[in-house]
């Protein structure tokens, strides 16, 4: 994979506040980076700087495409909440947004309709933003983005202020998008993250605490369980009595902390076996993203 | 310079989908009527309204039409100059307020051609709504008080558009610089309170952009001595400049604080 920008040290400071603090990360082309954090950790300072609104204080951020004079032209930027000219239509908005970007003017115009299509907004192309639903306002928002098909698309909370249709729609159109491009978003959203996401990047109070991808953070932060489910409250009890692990047990099902306990699933297997136990279900679980967020952000 | 291009086509837009393009205009030529025509009819106004003493005579004085291009400039000055800075004073400050000029920072385009797009059409409104309204003032003159050639009214509204462009040149410095209130309390202390101090204690300095409005009304004298208003004109010019420069920096410098 080539890498399409190097962030090194990238620190924003605001009078004697850090908002992102020596935050380094790479971004691989047709990658999809979801960077994660509570609220004030800096996402959007970082998206910001990567999208040239804000210069760092300290630190630099390299592209891998030096040929261009102006990297904002290869950059398609959506902030979390975005501000239209009311008094623009969507087809106005966009086809300027593709000519302030470079485009050829009769191009612009193709490409604007093409775009404002690709987002399911053809029937509303005519009409004045000021007169958007949020919904609206996000996807375009979005077409804005890409109507220049640019390298690397930043994306703050893109899905954030819709709702669940709106958002699954989105982030369809997001995955569509990820063959072409290279995407870095902020969300709270966990789901989406772990949906769509070859790279994960934890923010918190400025810092950069975690980072790769979905399965190395998952299994630095595993913490592994298996779970049984018996037959009957009996056969949970037997089990108990039955082994020295500890064993936490709610209804009919029992849990084991694999890294606590030092076992794997044969071994309980074999003493699931050799005692006859009747079950419905053993299964190794590992902790979801919202966990490990929620781990993360605490810590 | 297509950035420039599609710029001016958006400030354009903007003006003429927000009325200023008309409303302006109509300002301007407003004044311009209604300055030669109250001052030509006010002795029938002030006999039919005015309650004078039975019998009273009250000469008025006898208006000739440069009177009136001066006194018109008069208006403009004060009403004219308060309706620039109020319907541009938040020309930058407020698009970096309300967000939307995040969407325009993210472009490759140079904070030069962003300024100076708003600056172009600006001026153009400006100018055009002045010109109008001094040539519907001409009009009148010519038809209620004497003929007036044309070069030196055409001196006298060359010299006075100098002005504006200074004046529309802070307040869209003022807007890069500061929010939209501090850009308006402090564009109106820069043009109108300090002509009113220029006027009382400027006796001691000859050369400044505000007296262009005075010196202005020299074109009507054909006696009058025209090197200061020479000189006035060249230091309002760099002036513009230095202001000019100025708003494309804070332009950028404040970029920063647009609200994402």
């Amino acid at each position: 994979m080539t890498t399409l920008l190097q962030a090194s040290d990238l620190t924003r400071k605001y009078g004697d506040s850090i908002a992102v603090d020596a935050v380094s990360f790479e971004l691989e082309e047709h990658t999809a980076t979801a960077l994660i954090g509570p609220n004030g950790a800096g996402k959007t300072t970082t998206l910001s700087m990567l999208a040239g609104l804000v210069s760092p204080s300290q630190g630099a951020i390299r592209f891998s495409d030096n040929e261009k004079k102006d990297i904002r032209s290869i950059i398609g930027f959506l902030p979390q909440y975005p501000k239209f000219f009311p008094w623009l239509s969507a087809l106005e908005f966009t086809e300027m947004a593709a000519r302030l970007s470079g485009v050829d003017t009769r191009q612009a115009i193709r490409d604007a309709k093409n775009t404002l299509e690709f987002v399911g907004l053809g029937d509303a192309m005519n009409k004045k933003t000021g007169t958007f639903s949020g919904g609206m306002k996000q996807r375009l928002g979005l077409a804005q983005a890409i109507v220049h098909k640019p390298k690397l698309l930043l994306l703050d909370e893109p899905v954030s202020a819709l709702d669940p249709v709106g958002r699954r729609q989105v982030m369809d159109l997001l995955k569509e998008l990820q063959q072409e491009t290279t995407i870095l978003y902020s969300t709270h959203i966990l789901n989406d993250a772990e949906e769509m996401t070859d790279q994960l990047l934890f923010l918190r109070q400025g810092k950069l605490v975690e980072q790769g991808s979905l399965n190395e953070v998952r299994a630095r932060y595993a913490e592994p369980r298996i779970i049984i489910e018996f037959e009957s409250l009996q056969e949970l009890q037997r089990f108990t009595k039955a082994t020295e692990w500890k064993v936490t047990s709610k209804g009919l099902i029992a849990s084991i902390d694999v890294q606590t306990e030092g076992v794997d699933i044969s071994s309980i297997l074999s003493v699931l076996c050799t005692g006859l136990f009747m079950v419905r279900k053993v299964e190794r679980q590992t902790a979801s993203l919202e966990e490990i967020f929620m781990k993360v952000a605490v810590i | 310079m297509k950035g420039l291009s599609v710029l001016l086509q958006k400030e354009w837009r903007e003006h003429i989908r927000n009325y200023k393009v008309l409303w302006i205009p109509i300002v301007f030529i407003v004044f311009g009527i209604l300055e030669p025509v109250t001052n030509h009819f006010l002795p029938e106004i002030m006999k039919s309204v005015g309650n004078l003493p039975e019998g009273a005579d009250f000469t008025w004085p006898e208006f000739k039409g440069e009177e009136i291009f001066v006194s018109l400039l008069g208006q403009y000055q004060l009403i004219g100059v308060l309706v620039i800075i109020l319907a541009f004073m938040g020309t930058i400050s407020g698009e970096r307020k309300n967000g939307t000029a995040t969407l325009l920072y993210v472009r490759p385009v140079s904070f030069r051609y962003y300024f100076l797009s708003k600056w172009i059409v600006v001026n153009g409104i400006v100018l055009g709504s002045v010109w109008l309204g001094f040539m519907a003032a001409w009009y009148y003159i010519d038809a209620l008080y004497n003929h007036v050639n044309a070069l030196p009214v055409l001196g006298f509204i060359a010299t006075y558009s100098i002005w504006l462009i200074f004046v529309v040149t802070v307040v869209l410095a003022l807007s890069a610089w500061l929010p939209t209130g501090g850009a308006a309390g402090l564009a109106i202390l820069v043009t109108l309170v300090y002509q009113v101090i220029d006027s009382l204690i400027g006796a001691y300095w000859s050369v400044s952009p505000w007296k262009l409005s005075m010196y202005a009304s020299y074109w009507f004298n054909p006696d009058s001595e025209l090197s200061d208003l020479w000189m006035s004109l060249c230091l309002t010019v760099i002036l513009i400049a230095i202001l000019v420069l100025f708003g494309i920096f804070m332009s950028r410098r404040n970029a920063a604080k647009t609200t994402v």
